[in-house]
């Protein structure tokens, strides 16, 4: 595959991430706690859609090789993974009385119960969803870029996800709410702010990107109760490379751990083809940079971040 | 006062979830030896089931090292606990990419080097991050250990793991040949029901006799570090570390101390893990571990060994439990029952008891400072909800 080819699934994989992490980054920074349950948010997302998908089936026509029942799957996958976040944090989150670590620790539990529950319910094989597999598109084939339909159309309607958040975040009232929230909670509720109902907002917000992007990742590979427990790390590596609580942090965060996650295999020819000069050197990174370790550089490059510049590209310095 | 000197006041002395936690017990383990006398549970498989418990308590102890004294949300337990099986496995397997065949004493002391080495090498760079950082850090290190032990085969065999591990009494002078030098025992407790006492038992006796060495030994080093000064400024800095540092201790370094005492009590547990195994395959460097450890610790109360202890004993049982149930009862996979347990527990303990069932109480003062001379007298409330209520945070 030519650069372009490993840059174009970059991009697809990304909308992915990007997807997984803003709804991570919102709820990290207005719930304030690291929801280690938002992986498996996503796996909700993907296995409701399986199900609607399976039920209304095709209805009919298509777009970007994709019947119309598939969207509407995706809708009802976002709406259920909504559902459930806000049913998590009314039962279980609010009553509780602990800090933000506890939190942190409870999530684990939540992530836990929804695993098993899909497990359960759909066993742990891995799944598809019943759509027509499709070959590259032809005109891209001679640039070595091999994308299907179905990566336009994950990347088509990540993007305009993407686009509507930034206009709720910008121009409506929840959305200047909600940035209030996110710099300082008190303050924003002595100016009158309901803040319980932006925070559940937020989870409605968080957890329905999530669901889009279990879809999408249902889609881009395939579906398995471990799904989004497996890709949660990789996600946190975006909002953590991107600056907890900045959603624009936590998109360019997903962006650039999304690439250089399906660019590895593209570095380690670049590595190749380098001269490191110990020779002993040379073998341990020509090691290292496989595609094996892609996850392992995103978790690698998180510390790093965390350790140099903890507030991530997009915080205005070190604290 | 000690149970011996005074079987009385020291029953009396116990407080609710005490008694409670003690009754429970005691009724199970009746349970289990009922069941054992009457031939409905094997009683090699009985042992095994001690010996798995008493390596979750020494995960869960070495976890309570670093989190009930520290502070330090490690989740890294799996990495450090399958450092520990690979270390002594790859001294002493027979199917050991790169040694082999040493006696089972350095596998021990190898296991425990590497993993003073991994501990330092997670530790130095993640223990200056916020708590809620320190937790995702160590989480995505212990997934890089986890690949690299997966996809690095000439030296971990990779995926096929590591067979031909032996006992780790092998090549001992008496212990090496005990079980089979031991006679087949056959007790008939109840009349055509015997329980038949073979090599297999005596084998299964030896581990357990193993893990409970291991457990005791750190035991009473944690118990004895968590009530000396040192202990003190670890709980210190649990509770404020900016007090700590205001009082003149090197935070980072105390916090690095008590990481490596934890992490090298977890290691412990992976020697035990290998040697009663047999086996040892990336599997059991996936991230469950880490959180089984985590359930015990959260479940018997942070900073409690004998909670962890507790805990220890709760999660064999619901990880064999679910075997059982599936076996007889309930046609569901155990795995995803095990998890569902897991979660409902952890969401159940933070939301009605978040201090755990047996929180830390006199277990970290000095026993002659709240005995006075024999005759239990009753703290007075200040002391008791500082020691009794965990902590503030």
């Amino acid at each position: 595959m030519t650069v372009l080819g490993y840059l174009a699934n970059g991009l697809v994989f990304s909308s992915i991430i990007v997807l997984g992490s803003i709804g991570l980054s919102l709820v990290y920074s207005i719930a304030d706690f690291a929801n280690f349950a938002h992986g498996d948010t996503m796996t909700i997302g993907a296995y409701s859609a399986l199900v609607t998908f399976g039920a209304v089936g095709g209805l009919g026509g298509a777009v970007l090789g994709l019947p119309y029942g598939f969207f509407l799957a995706l809708v009802v996958g976002i709406a259920v993974a909504a559902v459930v976040a806000v049913a998590t944090e009314k039962l279980i989150y609010e009553p509780l009385d602990v800090d933000s670590i506890g939190l942190l620790i409870t999530s684990i539990g939540i992530a836990f119960i929804y695993r098993a529950v899909i497990q359960i319910r759909f066993g742990s094989d891995f799944t598809r969803f019943d759509v027509r597999p499709l070959r590259p598109i032809e005109a891209l084939v001679p640039y070595g870029v091999r994308i299907t339909l179905h990566d336009v159309a994950i990347f088509g309607s990540a993007v305009a996800l993407v686009v509507g958040l930034h206009v709720l975040l910008q121009y409506t009232d929840l959305g200047r709410k909600m940035r209030a929230m996110a710099d300082n909670p008190d303050l924003a509720r002595v100016s009158g702010i309901r803040t319980k109902r932006v925070k559940l907002w937020t989870w409605v917000i968080g957890a329905g990107l999530a669901g889009a992007g279990g879809v999408f990742l249902g889609l881009f590979n395939q579906l398995a109760p471990r799904m989004g427990f497996n890709l949660l790390l990789v996600i946190f590596a975006a909002v953590i490379l991107g600056g907890i609580g900045s959603v624009y942090g936590a998109m360019a965060g997903g962006f650039l751990i999304g690439m250089i996650n399906q660019l590895t295999p593209f570095f380690s020819n670049v590595v190749e083809a380098l001269p490191i000069r110990p020779n002993w050197l040379a073998t341990v990174i020509e090691n290292m940079i496989t595609i094996e370790y892609a996850n392992a550089i995103a978790f690698v490059i998180m510390v790093v971040v965390l350790l140099v510049r903890p507030n991530g590209i997009a915080g205005e310095g070190a604290t | 006062m000690s149970l011996l000197d005074d079987p009385k006041a020291a029953f009396a002395d116990l407080s609710r979830p005490e008694g409670w936690v003690l009754g429970v017990s005691v009724a199970f383990v009746l349970f289990l030896f009922v069941a054992m006398l009457t031939g409905a549970l094997g009683p090699t498989y009985f042992l095994f089931l001690v010996g798995l418990a008493g390596m979750y308590a020494l995960l869960s102890f070495g976890l309570n090292a670093q989190w009930g004294f520290t502070g330090l949300i490690n989740f890294s337990v799996a990495a450090f606990f399958g450092i520990g099986a690979y270390g002594t496995a790859l001294m002493t397997a027979s199917g050991s990419p790169i040694a082999g065949g040493f006696s089972p004493l350095v596998g021990l002391a190898v296991a425990l080097v590497v993993a003073l080495a991994l501990a330092l090498l997670i530790g130095i760079p993640t223990l200056r991050l916020r708590a809620d950082y320190l937790a995702i850090a160590s989480l995505g290190l212990a997934e890089v250990v986890r690949l690299i032990v997966l996809n690095e085969r000439w030296l971990t065999n990779g995926s096929a793991g590591l067979r031909g591990i032996p006992g780790f009494f092998d090549g001992w002078p008496v212990l090496s040949t005990f079980p089979e030098a031991m006679p087949g025992l056959r007790l008939e407790v109840i009349p055509g029901s015997p329980v038949i006492l073979e090599t297999a038992f005596w084998q299964a006796s030896l581990n357990v006799l193993l893990v409970l060495a291991f457990a005791g030994a750190a035991y009473f080093v944690l118990r004895r570090a968590h009530r000396s000064p040192w202990g003190r400024v670890l709980r210190t800095i649990r509770s404020d570390e900016d007090l700590a540092r205001a009082l003149g201790k090197n935070t980072y370094s105390f916090k690095m101390q008590s990481f490596v005492l934890g992490s090298l009590i977890m290691a412990l547990a992976g020697v035990f893990y290998a040697h009663l195994n047999l086996y040892v395959g990336p599997g059991d460097l996936d991230p469950i571990t880490t959180f089984y450890a985590w359930v015990a610790v959260i479940l018997g109360g942070s900073g409690s060994n004998r909670g962890a202890l507790f805990g220890g004993i709760v999660i064999v049982t619901i990880r064999e439990g679910t075997r059982f149930l599936n076996d007889v009862a309930l046609p569901i996979d155990p795995a995803p029952l095990r998890l569902l347990l897991i979660g409902v527990v952890i969401v159940a303990v933070m939301r009605y008891r978040p201090q755990g069932v047996l929180p830390p109480q006199r277990e970290l003062i000095w026993p002659s400072a709240v005995g006075g001379g024999g005759t239990p007298e009753t703290p007075d409330s200040g002391v008791r909800e500082r020691k009794g209520g965990g902590d503030d945070e």
